[in-house]
């Protein structure tokens, strides 16, 4: 298990970590979530080693990550790092190197790797001539030509088409149920929605929300869609604690408050006539996700 | 996993993709054509300028000396073709046209040379002596005199003794030491900048990222460092071989003058110089983002080669053992290219190349711990050129940076 507790980190007057904490269990994908310059990038930075915390630590497997055990995590930075005019399979016989594979290990492992990404035909080619999205698919396989124990990937899917976000969350998804943790960043919330189990959204250097994704779009109000063809205006009105937040239509979208009894709603709208819909409404982790920038709290 | 493997690989990969690289082989192969080139001129150069032929026509009673001039001329290296005339018209004609070098007519005291411009000065000396020789014979013949006994005394030359002799291999060693120095200087300031422009590279493309999660700081510079000096070693030995092959089949420059301690020296000088130089070049390039802001900091390591080579042109080509050549080649920095000039001219003794040699250790060792420190804080500083302060880890804001 990958543990970083009460990581801060200042740049001069800016503050780019304030006391966060979350942890990433083997199996899990955790999905990590913030606007520009939420601190995202500095967090995975630290837990490469790349960059030191002023305090705080990062444990893994229980004791205080070191060097070494830092070179068995499969890393993607934000920016592609990779060699433009080395050629692919050269590329990654030399990750393979240098993370401990001798020279004919290294050279099975990123044949293996390519054929399985769909880009065997592609080993002699250099990086520089290959497509945004198989770039980004051998930056992967950098990521996991030695086997990794632990996979940090920063906005792995940047610029991806929707064909090539399901190639690479297919592969990741495959390391993760073989037991490694994964974590990783992402603008696009409907791939983070979909692909991560767990979600943590950062602001300002602070984690404001962290949870699974139902348990994050749980926490918001609670709200019913209601199609009730025959129901007039007001017709939820005696419902005590309902209030209603849009029409369209014959769709009625009501909120219940704490302590509201939805059964009640719907057996009003069912005496009002048929009832086509009846269904919780969840906002999306986009929805959320604004709704957290923009100050409204979404509490521990 | 161990540095040493660690570096090779690092190294490995520096050198395999440098080495197949078409920057590499037209370089090499222009430095060679470049250098067959001046080779082979200066042979044909040597070889053109000792002998001259001239057509000479001979008129008349002149005809008489005609054997004696070409014997006398050829001693000289002049080349005589001799053409008997009978017409002093027709020889002048051919002296107008061309087609003789010099026209000769009369004899002794009444000799006379018909040329267009010029007579050649060996010719005239030649053409003074054997009709001086002519008008003697004719007087020792009339008073009963033999002329082969007075000409026999007469076959002799003034005893010569250099009291400050020319050395005649001085030249060729000043020529030498500066193709030393040379070739040291443009390798240095070529693969200096190259390993600048690499770190700026892996910086640029954040590669330097991903192999810091793997890789010591230290240990990405030393293996970079390692694979481009590799390439350069092998182009220098490439470079020299096929020059010291080139000047010794055209006979310009013997062996045994570029001696195997020139050679040999100027191997250590290119490595020691290299180090030095090379970890200068590393630290500035980690100190900025992008390849056209390089200059602005590899503009003083750049400036002392410079100057160093300049040194080396004016001061210790020149004067080799002169004391201003010696306290220069004392100066680290300034070593590798103003030592060579010395061993070449032969005139630095082996204690005094020891101690220079220790001298550049010990600053290549301060210099290693410098580079490092400003590489380690400075090669993850992404955005403009890294503050000095930031680079060398004394940043008010507190300590170090990892």
């Amino acid at each position: 298990m990958l543990e970083l507790s009460h990581l801060t980190k200042r740049y001069g007057a800016l503050e780019a970590l304030h006391d966060l904490s979350f942890n990433v269990t083997p199996g899990e994908i955790f999905g990590f979530v913030g606007a520009n310059g939420a601190g995202k990038t500095t967090t995975m930075r630290v837990v490469l080693g790349v960059l030191e915390a002023d305090s705080g630590s990062v444990i893994w497997d229980g004791s205080p990550i070191t060097f070494e055990t830092r070179r068995r995590i499969g890393y993607i930075p934000e920016d592609r790092g990779l060699y433009p005019k080395m050629t692919v399979i050269a590329q990654l016989v030399y990750f393979g190197q240098l993370h401990g594979l001798n020279r004919k290990a290294a050279r099975e492992a990123s044949t293996t790797l390519l054929e399985r990404l769909g880009l065997a035909d592609r080993a002699k080619s250099q990086l520089q001539s290959l497509s945004h999205g198989n770039q980004q698919r051998v930056q992967l396989a950098a990521a996991l030509v030695f086997s990794p124990d632990l996979l940090v990937l920063d906005e792995p899917f940047a610029g991806l088409d929707p064909v090539a976000v399901d190639a690479m969350t297919e592969i990741v998804r495959a390391e993760a149920d073989a037991g490694k943790p994964v974590v990783l960043s992402s603008h696009q919330l409907d791939i983070v929605e979909r692909v991560c189990d767990r979600v943590g959204i950062i602001n300002h250097g602070q984690m404001v929300a962290l949870g699974t994704v139902t348990e994050l779009t749980d926490r918001g109000p609670l709200r019913f869609w209601v199609d009730a063809p025959s129901a007039a205006a007001g017709w939820y009105d005696h419902v005590a604690g309902t209030s209603l937040v849009e029409q369209d239509g014959s769709r009625w979208l009501l909120q219940l408050d704490d302590g509201a009894d939805e059964q009640a709603v719907l057996r009003t709208a069912l005496a009002t006539g048929p009832v086509h819909e009846f269904r919780r409404d969840r906002p999306a982790l986009t929805q959320l996700f604004r709704d957290v920038m923009s100050g409204k709290a979404v509490d521990e | 996993m161990s540095s040493q493997t660690l570096i090779r690989v690092i190294a490995a990969r520096e050198f395999m993709t440098r080495i197949r690289t078409r920057v590499f082989a037209i370089s090499t192969v222009l430095v060679l054509i470049g250098i067959g080139a001046y080779i082979l001129l200066q042979a044909y150069v040597f070889n053109q300028s000792t002998t001259t032929s001239l057509d000479v026509g001979f008129v008349g009673t002149a005809q008489s000396i005609s054997a004696p001039v070409r014997a006398e001329a050829a001693g000289a290296g002049v080349t005589i073709t001799v053409h008997p005339y009978t017409s002093l018209a027709a020889g002048k004609a051919d002296v107008q046209s061309g087609v003789l070098s010099a026209l000769v007519s009369g004899s002794g005291a009444g000799t006379t040379v018909f040329v267009q411009t010029t007579v050649d000065p060996t010719l005239q000396t030649v053409l003074n002596d054997q009709t001086r020789q002519q008008v003697l014979t004719e007087y020792l013949t009339q008073h009963g005199l033999a002329p082969s006994d007075l000409l026999g005394q007469l076959n002799f030359s003034v005893g010569i003794n250099e009291l400050s002799p020319v050395n005649a291999g001085r030249i060729e060693q000043i020529v030498i030491g500066l193709l030393v120095a040379g070739t040291l200087y443009v390798t240095l300031l070529a693969y200096g900048q190259f390993v600048a422009a690499g770190v700026i590279e892996e910086k640029s493309n954040r590669i330097v990222e991903i192999l810091l999660a793997t890789v010591r700081p230290w240990q990405l510079m030393l293996g970079k460092i390692t694979g481009i000096g590799l390439v350069a070693l092998v182009q220098v030995v490439l470079v020299a071989g096929v020059a010291l092959v080139l000047a010794s089949a055209t006979k310009l420059v013997s062996i045994p003058t570029l001696s195997v301690d020139v050679v040999i020296s100027g191997m250590v000088w290119f490595v020691l110089g290299y180090l030095m130089y090379s970890l200068l070049f590393a630290a500035a390039g980690s100190m900025v983002s992008r390849q056209e802001e390089v200059s602005s900091v590899a503009l003083p390591v750049i400036g002392v080669l410079v100057a160093a080579w300049i040194l080396a042109i004016t001061v210790a080509a020149p004067d080799p053992g002169g004391t201003g050549t010696t306290v220069l080649s004392f100066i680290p920095m300034l070593s590798p290219v103003i030592m060579p000039v010395r061993i070449a001219a032969g005139v630095a003794p082996f204690w005094e190349v020891a101690i220079s040699v220790v001298l550049v250790i010990a600053t290549i060792a301060g210099l290693a711990a410098l580079a490092g420190r400003i590489y380690r804080n400075s090669v993850l500083r992404v955005g403009g050129r890294v503050k000095w302060s930031d680079a060398l880890g004394i940043a008010p804001s507190g300590k170090p940076v990892a």
